[in-house]
């Protein structure tokens, strides 16, 4: 009994992880249900993961920034990604389009 | 998939990515080039296949599940400039990492992208694993060694 406890208790973090396979996972899970007390520990590994989340930069975009990023995305997927035309007004779109985002 | 609706389908994509960048190289240019070269370099590989993809932007499932498909294979390609870049710029990373996330900075490239994926993005083991074309054991070594390193740092800073 002591020993199945001990192995779920090893079993927390790679719960939180997403590591454990879709049986243990369940398996675990099942066992939760039945050992309350077993939230408690959950949760203070819940929040040693804020706590790493915390040390994660987060970082936004500067207004410069993102409308650099913008006309860059909009050049390169313009230049690199070259339709083929399938019909006359098709190729005339392709050429507009070209030519709107040169 | 004509290319203004990928244009419209990436463009939400550009901060996420820059976010990842900036775990990589903690330099705005920097990050923003990353950005830029990992695009290029998913659009010079997948070129045919994006364009021949039949896609119905109207439908909003649709487009988020093609939205994720493109963030994970673009973050592929981040990872592997960035990761090799980050080594390269050893030295100048140590004058540009941010004071306030040193611990976060001194941990090795391929970790600090790793536990992003986990714990910024939550993305699960089987993607991560498909993302930085590791094998599921070595993720999830990074992940604890990641998890380990940081939290050892955070309790001698308790204790100090």
């Amino acid at each position: 009994m002591e020993k199945a406890y001990q192995s779920y208790q090893k079993k927390i973090v790679p719960y939180l992880d997403g590591s454990l396979s879709k049986d243990e996972k369940s398996e675990f899970e099942a066992f939760v249900l039945t050992h309350p007390e077993f939230e408690e520990q959950i949760n203070t590994k819940k929040n040693e993961i804020e706590l790493l989340r915390n040390m994660i930069p987060q970082v936004q975009l500067s207004k410069e920034s993102a409308e650099s990023l913008e006309s860059e995305l909009r050049a390169s997927v313009f230049n690199l990604l070259k339709e083929e035309p399938k019909s006359i007004f098709d190729s005339l779109r392709i050429k507009w389009e070209e030519f709107v985002n040169r | 998939m004509k290319r203004k609706d990928f244009y419209q389908l990436s463009l939400p994509l550009t901060e996420k990515l820059y976010r990842f960048a900036y775990t990589l190289i903690p330099d705005d240019l920097q990050a923003e080039q990353l950005v830029i070269d990992s695009i290029n370099a998913y659009l010079l590989k997948e070129r045919k296949s994006i364009l021949k993809r039949e896609v119905n932007i109207e439908s909003k499932k649709d487009t988020q599940i093609l939205r994720r498909t493109y963030f994970k294979s673009i973050l592929k390609y981040l990872c592997e400039i960035g990761v090799r870049r980050s080594v390269q710029l050893t030295e100048h990373m140590k004058v540009l990492r941010p004071k306030e996330f040193a611990p976060f900075y001194s941990l090795d490239p391929k970790v600090r992208f790793v536990i992003s994926l986990r714990y910024e993005a939550q993305f699960s083991v089987e993607e991560i694993e498909e993302i930085v074309q590791m094998p599921r054991y070595e993720v999830i070594e990074k992940i604890h060694n990641g998890r380990f390193l940081l939290l050892n740092d955070l309790n001698k800073g308790v204790t100090v």
